[in-house]
C-alpha cells in the first residue's frame, strides 16, 4: 500500500504536471519542421531579429553614421554594398535599418493584436447590439484609405518612429478583428462550449478559457503577416517623408536613392531592396506553412 | 459475368507516421442487377474500398498499390485519368452519406442534376431539365416543377437525400454506390430512402455496393454481405447465411450488439465478447450468451424531475432592423414526471423539439414558460449563482464527440475543470485522483490524462464526456444522441457503460435519441415527441408492444427489423 502511494508520488513528480501532454503547438511545430522550405524561412527571420537586436544595442554597424570612404563609392571588395552621398557604408546602413524593420513589426502587431482580438472576441460571442457596433465601427474605420489614416496620424502625432509604430497597430488591426469574430461565432455553438456551460462555466471563463486558446493559431499567422506589411509600409511612409528620422531605415534609403538613380547610383535602393524583398519572402512563406501546421480543422479526424 | 470485381485490392496511405495500409488484399464480385453490403465500423477500409473503385483515393498519401479492380472486363486499376471521367458519374456513380454537404449551395437542384446529363450525354441544357424534372418525379419528390427550381437549403435532409439519388441514377449507372446513404436521416426517412433505392434498383438492373456499419440496415437489401475488419476482408456470403450461420468472431458481435425490439437484455453483447484485442476468437461466456432479460424497475421512486407546461420559444427576427416578429414554438407545454434512479427515452424525429426540451431542462435555453421542479426546487426561479451551483447536479453528454471536448485541452484538465468551479476535492492531488479514478470508471486508463482528444477514437472520446459528466457526482444526466454518432460496434459498449455506472451510482437518465430500438433497450419510460409536444407516454414496454398512437406505430414500423426478408418469410 505504502509502496504504490510512493510510486503514484514518483510519478507525479517525474512528469511535472501528469496533466501536460504534447501540446497540439508542439504537434504544429513537428509538422512544421518537415516542411524544409519554411525551416529556412524562420532560420532567416531569426537571424534578421538577431541582426536587429544586435545593431540596436551598438554590436554591430554601430558605425553606420561614420565617413569610412569617398562619397559614393561603387560596390566593391572594400565597400560590399558601396557608400552613399556622405561616405557612410551602405551595408551598415541596411544593417542598422534592420533594426527599425522588424522593431516596427513587432510593435505594430503588440498594439493591433489586443484590440483585434478583443473586439473581435467580444463581437463573435455577444453578438447582438454589442456586434453591432464593433461591426459598424470598423466597417467605418475600413472603408477609409489605409494611406490616408496613416498620413494623418503621422501628421498629427508628428515626425517619428512613434509614430510610426502607432500609425501602423492603430491601422491594421481590422482584419484580425474580422478573422476572430468569425472564428468565435463559429466556436462559440460547438457543443464543447455548451458542456462548459453546462458545468457551470460563465461568459468569462467560456470565451477565455475555451474559445479563446482554440483561435488563437489565428493571431500567430495574422504576426507573421503583418510583420512584412508593417515593414512594407514603414518603408512607404518614410519615403513620404513622414517616417523614421535621425536613424536609417530601409525606407529612408530609397526615399534617398529618388535622387541617386539620375547618377546611376543604384546601391542604396539595391541594398536596401534585396534586405526587405528576403524578409518579406521569409515571413510570407512563414506564415503560410504556419497556416497549414496550426489549422486545427487538419488534426483529430485523421 | 461479374459486372465489377475486386481482385486483391490493396490500398495504402503514406503517412508521416509510415505507410498504412487501410485495405489489405481483399477480392469480391458484384454482378449485374445484385446488391452487396459491405459492413465494417469506422476505419475498417470500407469507404477507401468504394473510394477505389471509383479511382476517388486522394493521391498523395493514398495509392491502390496492389490487384485488380475489373469493372466489365477493364481495370479501372489501369485506366487513364481520362477513361475514369468518363466512368465517373455515367457508368459508376455514388451517394454519399451526408446530403446537407453532398449539394453545391449555390446551385438549383435542377442545375446540378443537369449538370451530369450534359457532361455524360451531351444533352443540351433544356433536354438535361426535362429529364431533370422526370427523375425527380421518380426519386418521389412532390410537384417537381416547382421543386426543381429550389436550393438545397430550401429542402429537408430526405429530400436532399433524394436529389442526390436522382443524380446518382440520371446517366443510368450499371453500378451504384452508396456510402451510409441513411446513417444522417430519421428513422422514418430511412426506411423511405431504402425502399426508393430498392425500386430504382431492380428497375434500372443495376449492381449496387452500398456501404454501412449497421447490418441490419441492408438485411433487408442485400443479396450478399462482404464483412471487413481492420482493412481485411473477413466474412462473404449470401445475406441469408451471414445471419443465420455466421463464421467469424467480428460478424457474430457484430450481429449481436445491436439492440432490437423483440429482444429485451439487460446488456448487450459487444464484439469483445467474441474477439479478443488481436482478433483471436474467444470462449463464449455461454451465460452472456443468454443473457437476463431486464428487469423492468417496478419499484416506486420518489419524484426528481418533474416538468410542468414547460414551452421554449425561439424568436423569429425579420423587418428592417431585424426586430422579433414572431416566435417559433420548439417545446409546447410539456408536462412530465421523472423518478429517481429511471431512465425517460425521449424520441422523435429530427426537429421535433427534443433537444432543445433537454437543454430547456439544463436551462442552457431560457424556458418561455412553466416550471422545472427537480427535487423540490423550481429550477426556473434560481438565480445565476444558484444556477451554477445547481449545474454540479443535473449534466449532458452532448451527441457529436468531435466537437463536444475543447481540442485544446488534455484530457486531465477537461476533467479537472468541473472539480474547479464546484471545489470537489480539497486539493489538486486529490483531484487527480478522482480524474484517475473516473477515466478507469468509464473504461479508459489513468495515463491517457496527459492526451489530447484528437488522440482518442470516438468511443473513447464519448467515454471521457461521459467521466466530465460525471466529474461533479451528478444524480442526473441528460444524453442528448449520445451513442447517435458510434458504429453499432462501440455504441453498445458505451450503452453498457451507461447502464453499469446507472447501478453504481443510482443516476437518473433522460435519454434522448431517434433510435427507438436503442431507447427501447436503456429506458423504464418512453416519451415520443411530435412537433414540440409529447403525443405519449408510458412504460418502455407498453408503448412499443402496444402503441396508442398512430405516430408512434409509424415510428415503429420504421424501424429495420434486422433480418432478412427471405428468413422472416420461412420463419412465419
Amino acid at each position: 500500500m505504502g509502496m504504490s502511494k510512493t510510486e503514484v508520488l514518483v510519478n507525479n513528480t517525474q512528469a511535472s504536471d501528469p496533466l501536460k501532454g504534447k501540446s497540439l503547438w508542439i504537434d504544429a511545430w513537428q509538422r512544421l519542421k518537415k516542411d524544409k522550405v519554411a525551416v529556412a524561412c524562420l532560420i532567416i527571420v531569426i537571424l534578421y531579429a538577431i541582426v536587429a537586436v544586435l545593431s540596436g544595442v551598438g554590436l554591430i554597424a554601430a558605425d553606420w553614421g561614420a565617413e569610412v570612404g569617398p562619397s559614393y563609392a561603387a560596390p566593391g571588395a572594400d565597400y560590399w554594398f558601396g557608400t552613399d552621398i556622405f561616405g557612410r557604408d551602405v551595408l551598415s546602413k541596411v544593417i542598422h535599418g534592420s533594426q527599425v524593420a522588424m522593431s516596427v513589426g513587432l510593435i505594430s502587431s503588440l498594439i493591433a493584436i489586443p484590440i483585434g482580438v478583443t473586439l473581435g472576441a467580444l463581437a463573435g460571442y455577444f453578438g447582438g447590439w454589442v456586434d453591432e457596433v464593433i461591426v459598424w465601427f470598423y466597417t467605418t474605420f475600413s472603408s477609409i484609405p489605409q494611406i490616408m489614416l496613416l498620413m494623418s496620424i503621422a501628421l498629427i502625432l508628428g515626425k517619428g518612429i512613434n509614430t510610426v509604430y502607432i500609425a501602423l497597430g492603430l491601422t491594421s488591426w481590422v482584419g484580425l478583428c474580422r478573422l476572430i469574430r468569425g472564428e468565435v461565432m463559429k466556436h462559440k455553438n460547438r457543443e464543447y462550449v455548451q458542456a462548459a456551460g453546462a458545468i457551470g462555466a460563465g461568459h468569462g471563463r467560456k470565451l477565455f478559457k475555451h474559445i479563446i486558446p482554440n483561435v488563437s493559431h489565428i493571431v500567430i499567422i495574422f504576426t507573421s503577416l503583418q510583420f512584412q506589411i508593417a515593414i512594407k509600409s514603414e518603408v512607404i511612409l518614410s519615403y513620404l517623408g513622414l517616417g523614421v528620422s535621425g536613424q536609417p531605415s530601409w525606407g529612408t534609403m530609397i526615399d534617398d536613392a529618388k535622387l541617386e538613380l539620375a547618377r546611376g547610383v543604384w546601391w542604396q535602393l539595391a541594398g536596401a531592396t534585396l534586405a526587405m524583398f528576403v524578409v518579406v519572402l521569409a515571413f510570407n512563406i512563414l506564415g503560410d506553412a504556419l497556416r497549414d501546421a496550426l489549422d486545427p480543422k487538419l488534426k483529430g479526424k485523421d | 459475368m461479374s459486372l465489377i470485381s475486386f481482385k486483391d485490392v490493396t490500398v495504402d496511405f503514406n503517412t508521416p507516421e509510415g505507410v498504412v495500409r487501410a485495405v489489405n488484399g481483399i477480392s469480391f464480385d458484384i454482378k449485374e442487377g445484385q446488391t452487396v453490403g459491405l459492413v465494417g465500423e469506422s476505419g475498417s477500409g470500407k469507404s477507401v474500398t468504394s473510394l477505389a473503385a471509383m479511382r476517388l483515393i486522394p493521391n498523395p498519401p493514398g495509392i491502390i498499390s496492389g490487384g485488380q479492380i475489373l469493372f466489365q472486363g477493364k481495370d479501372l486499376v489501369k485506366a487513364s485519368e481520362e477513361e475514369m471521367r468518363k466512368i465517373r458519374g455515367n457508368d459508376i456513380s455514388m451517394i454519399f452519406q451526408e446530403p446537407m454537404t453532398a449539394l453545391n449551395p449555390v446551385f438549383r437542384v435542377g442545375d446540378q442534376i443537369a449538370e451530369v446529363l450534359m457532361l455524360h450525354k451531351g444533352m443540351s441544357r433544356k433536354e438535361a431539365w426535362q429529364k431533370a424534372e422526370m427523375l425527380l418525379d421518380q426519386v418521389g419528390i412532390p410537384n417537381p416543377k416547382a421543386s426543381i427550381m429550389k436550393y438545397p437549403h430550401e429542402m429537408s435532409g430526405g429530400q436532399k437525400q433524394r436529389v442526390c439519388i436522382a443524380i446518382a441514377i440520371a446517366c443510368e449507372p450499371k453500378l451504384l454506390i452508396c456510402d451510409e446513404p441513411t446513417t444522417a436521416l430519421d428513422v422514418t426517412i430511412q426506411k423511405q430512402v431504402l425502399d426508393l433505392m430498392f425500386d430504382l434498383q431492380s428497375k434500372y438492373n443495376m449492381g449496387m455496393l452500398f456501404i454501412t456499419h449497421d447490418l441490419s440496415v441492408i438485411a433487408d437489401i442485400a443479396d450478399d454481405v462482404v464483412v471487413m475488419y481492420r482493412s481485411n476482408l473477413v466474412e462473404q456470403n449470401n445475406t441469408e447465411a451471414i445471419f443465420t450461420d455466421a463464421k467469424h468472431p467480428y460478424t457474430k458481435g457484430l450481429l449481436s450488439c445491436r439492440p432490437s425490439l423483440e429482444k429485451n437484455p439487460s446488456r448487450l453483447l459487444t464484439v469483445a465478447d467474441f474477439m479478443d484485442d488481436a482478433g483471436n476468437e474467444i470462449e463464449i461466456d455461454q451465460a452472456k450468451l443468454v443473457p437476463d432479460e431486464k428487469k423492468e424497475k417496478k419499484e416506486e421512486t420518489p419524484t426528481l424531475l418533474e416538468i410542468k407546461g414547460l414551452s421554449t420559444h425561439f424568436p423569429i427576427k425579420g423587418g428592417l432592423f431585424g426586430r422579433t416578429v414572431d416566435h417559433f414554438k420548439a417545446v409546447k407545454e410539456v408536462s412530465f414526471k421523472l423518478q429517481k434512479g429511471k431512465t425517460l427515452g425521449l424520441v422523435g424525429e429530427s426537429g421535433c423539439g427534443k433537444t432543445t426540451l433537454g437543454r430547456t431542462i439544463l436551462r442552457l435555453i431560457e424556458p418561455a414558460a412553466g416550471q422545472i421542479i427537480y427535487d423540490g426546487i423550481d429550477v426556473t426561479k434560481l438565480d445565476k449563482d444558484q444556477m451554477r451551483e445547481m449545474r454540479s447536479r443535473m449534466q449532458i453528454i452532448f451527441q457529436d464527440p468531435y466537437s463536444s471536448l475543447n481540442p485544446r485541452m488534455t484530457v486531465g484538465e477537461i476533467l479537472l475543470e468541473p472539480m474547479n468551479l464546484h471545489n470537489i476535492g480539497a486539493n489538486k492531488e486529490e483531484k487527480i485522483e478522482k480524474a484517475k479514478w473516473l477515466m478507469e470508471k468509464v473504461g479508459l486508463t489513468a495515463a491517457q490524462l496527459s492526451r489530447y482528444p484528437h488522440e482518442f477514437s470516438g468511443g473513447q472520446r464519448q467515454r471521457i464526456c461521459i467521466a466530465r459528466a460525471l466529474a461533479v457526482n451528478p444524480e442526473f444526466i441528460i444524453c442528448d444522441e449520445s451513442v447517435s454518432a458510434l458504429d453499432v460496434s462501440v455504441q453498445a459498449q458505451v450503452l453498457n457503460l451507461l447502464l453499469d455506472l446507472q447501478e453504481e451510482f443510482g443516476l437518473t437518465y433522460i435519454f434522448i435519441s431517434h433510435d427507438l430500438s436503442v431507447v427501447n433497450f436503456i429506458s423504464d419510460e418512453v416519451a415520443v415527441m411530435k412537433a414540440g409536444e409529447i403525443v405519449e407516454m408510458d412504460k418502455a414496454s407498453k408503448v412499443y408492444h402496444n402503441p396508442q398512437r398512430d405516430y408512434t406505430k409509424t415510428l415503429l414500423e420504421a424501424i429495420p427489423k434486422g433480418i432478412p426478408k427471405s428468413l422472416l418469410a420461412k420463419q412465419q
